[in-house]
């Protein structure tokens, strides 16, 4: 049995679509249930469905052989595990935002950043030798620049229509991200069999 | 009630689970004795710049530090192989040696998921040679070694840094790039790969044959497919001897154990030639790593080849739980209770039977209480009285 872990949400469902079409029976994941663990009718596929951040732990460990997931919650966590596919799918970009006129103070030297993506923003200011203060926030991180919290705020932007509705722009585009298939290095040499022509077919389909 | 407890990481090893980690202890020891190995065993606590000074240093957050009364830092043993390295470089003569190990090293561990701290491995070093046939013999060991424990399904994965060397020489990396390369590579992620080769603008074929490293892993068939990749002398003459490595492993019979991956590349500056991982299906980490180190004695101030391996043997009782393959600690063969005044019979009857090998448990209470202490247990019972021995 291959062992899936899919992040809750509209994820999921691209993530359920995309393994149908090679062939897998994941129309489970479809079905309104309150179950943890789904696995399809011919029993040869197990399905949980977690919290984003929480998906490369189930792989890493080996819990579930594979996953699905967007490269802004791989950056951020630094796991051991194969990243094997870029899905192309919810595709958005880690930026920097703020309010316009903040733009100018992109070196001031006790910047305050606010995000949830706490290490990948420290790796990042690290990396231009920059010292900043990062505030950690769970949730509606566009609050913390109108609030004054923070000057600036490290988040993943899919359309802008929040930061537009509170009058913050992109100060500048960082990652792209979109979702990853990744693997846990034991099963894809101990389940070969099975994952190689999987993500094969996976690999085709994404290149149509 | 805080002060009964233990800081995160480490753990207590309770009756039942002491019992299997001592038979897998056993089992391997003398597995490595019938192969010619000599036990050694190194100072727990050692000097801080031992492993930080070398080249190939271990990361200072890896590290449990402490001060010595002169001021000098010192760590808890990080890593066994620098170790037994050092051992063979600083205090041995005769550098043509195997030596083998069952030791705790420590990880300060900075994850956020904090996993395990102190880590039992049990392994070998074969100083002195340098041959394929040195590196198939030690994978070939190595998994005599996890059979021995009992673990089943397993496979070794084996691979060669010196093919990612040579690629990489014909390019015009930096050393930082390199490195991110590598753990682009290690974790299969074409995409990262692509992006800093696309940065550095490197020539075609370098590129090409970089960016097919996460898919050169699977049976033999790898080979030949890496052959096409380059012309790079380095790179093919690494492919070359883990080729006849290869041949050996499956002239012994074992290539049903063995897959290959190229595109696991283990830290550079410890490896030099043949890498490996044990994996067992359904247990997400591996149970086995090694490979060869050529250059890490010269740290120690002699030049001495070197391959080896170690397993968690924590990890491989994880394995054997799984499996359904431990056992219980069993009842002892025979209980001795006495009445007073027959301790000497009992003593003697205990020598006896222990002098027999078997497990003879004198039980010191009265015979009352020793009654009751037999009652749920399977030995046989004697009672030691000043007649003589007689069985209940």
């Amino acid at each position: 049995m291959i062992t899936i872990a899919l992040a809750k949400g509209r994820l999921a469902s691209e993530s359920a679509e995309l393994f149908e079409k090679c062939g897998v029976d994941a129309s489970v994941v479809f079905e309104d249930t309150r179950k943890l663990v789904l696995t399809s009718a011919d029993g040869k596929y197990s399905f949980f469905l977690v919290k984003p951040s929480d998906v490369p732990t189930y792989v890493e460990y080996g819990i579930a052989d594979i996953g699905i997931v967007g490269k802004d919650t791989l950056l951020e966590q630094d796991k051991d595990l194969y990243e094997m596919l870029d899905l192309k799918f919810e595709a958005c970009k880690l930026c920097l935002a703020g309010f316009p006129q903040r733009k100018s103070q992109l070196t001031h030297p006790h910047l305050r950043v606010a995000t949830k993506y706490v290490n990948t923003a420290k790796r990042l200011f690290a990396s231009r030798g920059e010292e900043i203060e990062i505030i950690k926030l769970n949730g509606s991180i566009e609050l913390a620049p109108v609030t004054g919290l923070a000057d600036m705020i490290f988040d993943i932007v899919q359309t802008g229509s929040t930061l537009k509705a509170n009058g913050l722009v992109v100060l500048e585009e960082i990652f792209n991200v979109s979702a990853r298939l990744v693997v846990n290095k034991v099963s894809l040499k101990t389940k070969a069999d099975v994952l190689l022509p999987l993500i094969e077919k996976m690999r085709k389909e994404i290149e149509e | 009630m805080g002060y009964f407890n233990l800081p995160s990481g480490v753990q207590d090893l309770l009756p039942e689970e002491c019992y299997n980690l001592n038979l897998i202890k056993n089992k391997l020891e003398k597995k490595f004795s019938l192969a010619g190995c000599i036990p050694v065993s190194s100072a727990a606590i050692e000097y801080y710049d031992t492993f930080a000074c070398i080249k190939n240093s271990i990361a200072q957050e890896r590290m449990f530090k402490m001060t010595d009364r002169d001021g000098k830092l010192l760590v808890l043993r990080p890593d066994m192989t620098l170790a037994a390295a050092r051992i063979a470089a600083t205090r041995l003569t005769d550098t043509d040696v195997k030596l083998s190990y069952v030791s705790d090293v420590w990880n300060y561990s900075t994850s956020e998921s904090v996993s395990q701290r102190e880590f039992l491995q049990a392994g070998v070093e074969c100083f002195g040679v340098s041959s394929p046939l040195s590196d198939a013999m030690t994978i070939a060991f190595a998994i005599e070694c996890v059979k021995e424990t009992g673990v089943q399904d397993f496979i070794i994965d084996i691979g060669h840094v010196g093919f990612f060397k040579g690629l990489l020489s014909e390019s015009s990396l930096t050393e930082e790039e390199a490195e991110e390369i590598r753990r682009s590579v290690n974790a299969k992620d074409s995409l990262s790969v692509q992006m800093i080769l696309s940065r550095s603008k490197e020539k075609k074929e370098a590129a090409n044959a970089i960016m097919a490293l996460p898919t050169l892993f699977g049976g033999e068939e790898v080979f030949a497919r890496a052959e096409e990749l380059t012309k790079n002398e380095e790179a093919l003459s690494a492919l070359h001897h883990l080729k006849q490595v290869y041949a050996i492993l499956k002239s012994f019979s074992l290539e049903n154990y063995i897959s290959i991956d190229l595109g696991t590349v283990k830290s550079l500056a410890y490896y030099s030639g043949v890498v490996f991982t044990g994996y067992v299906k359904d247990f997400g980490t591996d149970i086995l790593s090694g490979g060869r180190y050529d250059s890490l004695a010269d740290e120690f101030g002699k030049s001495i080849p070197a391959v080896g391996f170690a397993m968690g043997l924590k990890r491989c009782l994880m394995v054997l739980e799984r499996q359904g393959k431990l056992v219980k600690v069993p009842d002892p063969d025979l209980i001795i209770l006495s009445e007073p005044g027959a301790e000497s019979v009992a003593y003697g009857v205990y020598r006896a039977f222990t002098a027999q090998g078997k497990i003879a448990d004198f039980f010191t209470g009265s015979v009352e209480e020793g009654k009751k202490y037999v009652a749920d247990k399977k030995s046989e019972v004697y009672l030691a009285t000043k007649e003589g021995l007689k069985s209940l």
